[in-house]
């Protein structure tokens, strides 16, 4: 089932990338995230999943569409054709190689890390682990709130 | 590895690499955009990968999710800088931002 899972995220990946109708794309690139989301969930990163969803195929596919509403068909750019003809032949070789190469890592014992005690919680290493990084998260939304304010700020008299 | 960890990480291979590829062909800059959100999915998968593989999926999820944050942010300022760039040259085309070119 997973593999399927994977298959589906790059397939409309793909299609995200590849769709000439801009609003496609960025519907295809939700689509994406509700399947990425799911694998975190099939992984047991529920919260990832939940964010995942919320954020990213939730927020950003807002932010994509608006920003495609704003910017009418006049904005329509011609692609080349050549990396769309070039592409399937590009990933096959390089899935071929991809395997190819991580075949070498799959018979390494993976070793787990002694590092949470036995029934930790979610909470307890967000908060409790990860201390100053979290501060510079909650700079990264400000430098997001006030970089877009900056960018839409008005012309004043001075 | 275990068999899980091993087709996560050839999928995260191949989402980085489409990523990349809409990075380097496109001429869009909304497709660019997306691109580089396909290579942000990747790296989300790689790191929740790696947290089942070391059995520390609260710490993978906790980077995740500040990863997550991160490209949050990023898209906005992104977006917020293609309509500013579509008030003044009234295309997404990137060649026509050659205007520093000396």
């Amino acid at each position: 089932m997973n593999i399927y899972i994977l298959v589906a995220l790059i397939l409309f990946s793909v299609m995200a990338v590849f769709l000439r109708d801009l609003l496609k794309s960025a519907i295809c690139l939700a689509v994406a995230s509700i399947f990425l989301a799911v694998m975190f969930f099939r992984m047991g990163a529920t919260y990832a999943g939940v964010f995942e969803v919320s954020v990213v195929a939730g927020l950003i596919t807002v932010l994509f569409i608006t920003v495609i509403a704003l910017t009418n068909d006049d904005a329509k750019v011609p692609e080349n054709k050549w990396p769309i003809i070039i592409f399937p032949v590009a990933l096959a070789i390089f899935i071929i190689f991809d395997i190819w190469f991580m075949n070498k890592f799959i018979i390494l014992p993976s070793k787990a890390l002694p590092l949470l005690a036995q029934g930790e919680k979610f909470g307890d290493v967000l908060w409790g682990q990860r201390t100053f990084d979290l501060l510079g998260q909650i700079g990264v939304i400000f430098a997001g709130v006030f970089g877009v304010f900056a960018f839409f700020r008005r012309k004043t008299d001075e | 590895m275990s068999e899980l960890a091993y087709i996560c990480f050839v999928a995260v291979a191949v989402l980085v690499f489409i990523g990349l590829y809409c990075l380097m062909t496109m001429k869009n800059l909304i497709k660019l955009l997306i691109g580089a959100e396909i290579v942000a999915k990747g790296v989300s998968l790689a790191l929740i990968t790696a947290g089942v593989e070391k059995n520390n999926i609260m710490l993978a999820q906790s980077l995740a999710i500040t990863f997550i944050v991160v490209e949050v942010a990023l898209v906005a300022v992104a977006l917020a800088i293609v309509i500013g760039i579509y008030k003044r040259k009234k295309s997404l085309d990137i060649r026509n931002l050659n205007n520093l070119r000396g």
